[in-house]
């Protein structure tokens, strides 16, 4: 675990630099105290067992504990420190050295996955965006299955869509309906017939070409395509405004 | 726009006023009655926002009484700010006497602020610019949205919009709320709020947290300080050597309330609990505001995320028994203690709720 939150591990290897550095040369007791005997101690629980069940963290969050240590206050200061000792040209050409060492032993935040240029003022993709609005009746709400590369963002963008399965079924739970979904070829009118015992008002159709026959055949209509996307609405559907 | 602007800049500095009047060299530091402020309206948020969740989840009647408490604690502000500007008016007088001739800034020191405000301006423009995708914004933002558009609290499934009971781990922790709150008080949509608006507010808050730590460590006037705050800019924008840490999750996951307690929360105890070593090192009074304010920081932790309630007692504990070790002041424990208690409750809520 603290293998995985150290990374490549030089960031925090400039951290525990920090901390020795700091006990050696930190006269003032307060500060000496936050910044040097707390994280030890903080670490000496960490790898504690006892601790960690005592704490009761669940595994996968346990790595949290780790946020209190004041990682960046630390190196920051330590590498002012450092470059106050420095005279003249000097502190400069140090400043410097330290910055092009921090950025050459991190990574930049804003190469992370999932980062992209904003398509709108909602951060969500403009396709999600472009059908929910086809969708959505004043008044009501409505049930639909969307592709799994829109389960993230259709109830980030409204809550007048709802959806038979979500988020949880990449992790934690699935059901027929989208065990069905993620089938190599998927049956149309198992389809057609899971989504009405759903109550989904409309399906959309991811653009893969992967469905054996067509849902026109099971009362639903082509509502509408956007993006590639098809919609199709169930015509045996209740669509009355309720409120 | 103006909306949000002034509850998320204006009214937190304006209830600011309440703890900087009970403190010492902070009473005129706009950043420090900024960010402190903000802590304090979380406080009262969570305060009041939890009976809401339990008892009666509907946002506009918790919107309300949020509101009127905002409005009594603004009037409290501005007759604490009336009584000290009165009172301090000679006192301020002679500091601005002081600042005028202490000696000049260097050019480094201006250098070094520049580039400062170059990385936050940076990091603020990529915030409006970037979409950052996180699957738990299925949850939180969904959550948020939920509640601006259905008016009611926690009562729907975030991922599925199906009916649901309360779920404590959640529930507790209602910061998604929050951002719903400021959605029906702008008119701006939740999403917005969430993605655009609340980076902008926290990335600055972040670094506001640096520099008054780092105002602790070195002279304002010194080119120490803001060199300091260029290595914290620099640690958080190449922060990515991991998926875990708190910098990573300041920039790509600013609108969570964990990213919250990360890069904000936790750095604002360790602040309180570097001013209140500082003054019990110089063998000086630590100020009740301090206790106080550590304690409205606790709940915030708790409005933020569980875990907020469990990692902020743990540094309160260590930071406590060092402090009582190293001073040799056993009734250290006692405030310190004290000011865990809103942590405990709900953590004790949160254990009631599950079993």
């Amino acid at each position: 675990m603290f293998r995985e939150f150290m990374g490549n591990g030089l960031i925090v290897g400039w951290y525990l630099l920090s901390v020795i550095y700091l006990l050696l040369q930190e006269k003032r007791k307060h500060v000496r105290i936050l910044f040097v005997y707390v994280p030890c101690i903080l670490l000496l629980l960490f790898f504690n067992p006892v601790f960690a069940w005592f704490i009761g963290l669940m595994e996968e969050i346990y790595w949290r504990l780790l946020w209190l240590l004041p990682i960046t206050m630390t190196i920051a200061y330590a590498a002012v420190h450092i470059c106050g000792r420095a005279r003249g040209n000097a502190r400069i050409l140090t400043a410097v050295v330290c910055m092009i060492l921090l950025v050459l032993s991190g990574s930049y935040v804003y190469r992370s996955s999932g980062i992209v240029k904003a398509e709108n003022e909602y951060h969500v993709p403009q396709t999600v965006v472009d059908i929910c609005d086809a969708i959505i009746i004043p008044g009501r709400e409505v049930r639909a299955l969307f592709p799994d590369e829109m389960l993230y963002y259709v109830r980030q963008y409204t809550a007048l869509v709802r959806m038979p399965y979500g988020r949880e079924i990449f992790g934690w739970g699935s059901d027929e309906l989208s065990n069905l979904m993620h089938q190599e070829t998927v049956d149309v009118s198992s389809l057609a017939k899971l989504a009405k015992e759903y109550q989904c008002h409309y399906v959309i159709l991811p653009k893969e070409d992967k469905f054996e026959g067509s849902l026109l055949d099971y009362d639903y209509i082509l509502f509408d395509t956007i993006d590639g996307y098809r919609i199709y609405k169930d015509t045996t559907m209740n669509f009355d405004v309720v409120f | 726009m103006a909306v949000l602007i002034i509850w998320m800049f204006v009214i937190p500095a304006f209830v600011g006023n309440i703890p900087a009047a009970g403190m010492g060299k902070e009473k005129n530091d706009p950043i420090f009655k900024w960010v402190m402020g903000q802590i304090f309206l979380w406080a009262l948020f969570q305060l009041v926002c939890i009976p809401f969740i339990i008892f009666r989840p509907v946002l506009s009647d918790m919107l309300i009484v949020y509101v009127v408490l905002t409005v009594v604690l603004l009037l409290c502000s501005l007759g604490v700010c009336t009584r000290s500007r009165l009172r301090l008016k000679a006192v301020e007088n002679s500091d601005l006497v002081l600042q005028g001739s202490s000696k000049n800034k260097s050019r480094l020191h201006y250098i070094f602020w520049g580039l400062f405000f170059l990385l936050l301006a940076f990091q603020m423009i990529q915030a409006v610019r970037l979409a950052f995708s996180d699957g738990d914004d299925a949850y939180y933002v969904a959550e948020a949205t939920a509640a601006e558009e259905s008016n009611k609290l926690y009562s729907f499934l975030p991922y599925t919009g199906e009916t649901t009971e309360l779920n404590a781990r959640h529930g507790l922790a209602p910061f998604p709320i929050w951002i719903a709150l400021l959605a029906r008080l702008s008119g701006i949509p939740s999403v917005t709020v969430a993605h655009v608006a609340v980076p902008l507010m926290l990335i600055p808050m972040a670094y506001g947290i640096f520099y008054l730590i780092g105002c602790k460590l070195w002279d304002k006037r010194e080119e120490k300080l803001p060199l300091f705050l260029v290595f914290t800019e620099i640690l958080v924008i190449f922060g990515s050597y991991s998926a875990y840490t708190a910098e990573r999750f300041l920039i790509v996951r600013s609108r969570q309330g964990k990213a919250v307690l990360g890069s904000i929360i936790i750095p604002a105890i360790f602040f309180l609990l570097f001013q209140i070593l500082e003054r019990i090192q110089k063998q000086k009074k630590v100020e009740g505001m301090l206790w106080l304010l550590l304690t409205a920081a606790v709940t915030a932790g708790c409005l933020c995320s569980t875990q907020g309630a469990e990692l902020s007692c743990i540094l309160l504990g260590i930071t406590g028994m060092c402090g009582c070790i190293c001073y040799r002041r056993w009734k250290l424990l006692i405030p310190v203690l004290l000011s865990c208690l809103p942590a405990l409750c709900y953590a004790a809520l949160y254990f009631y709720f599950n079993n």
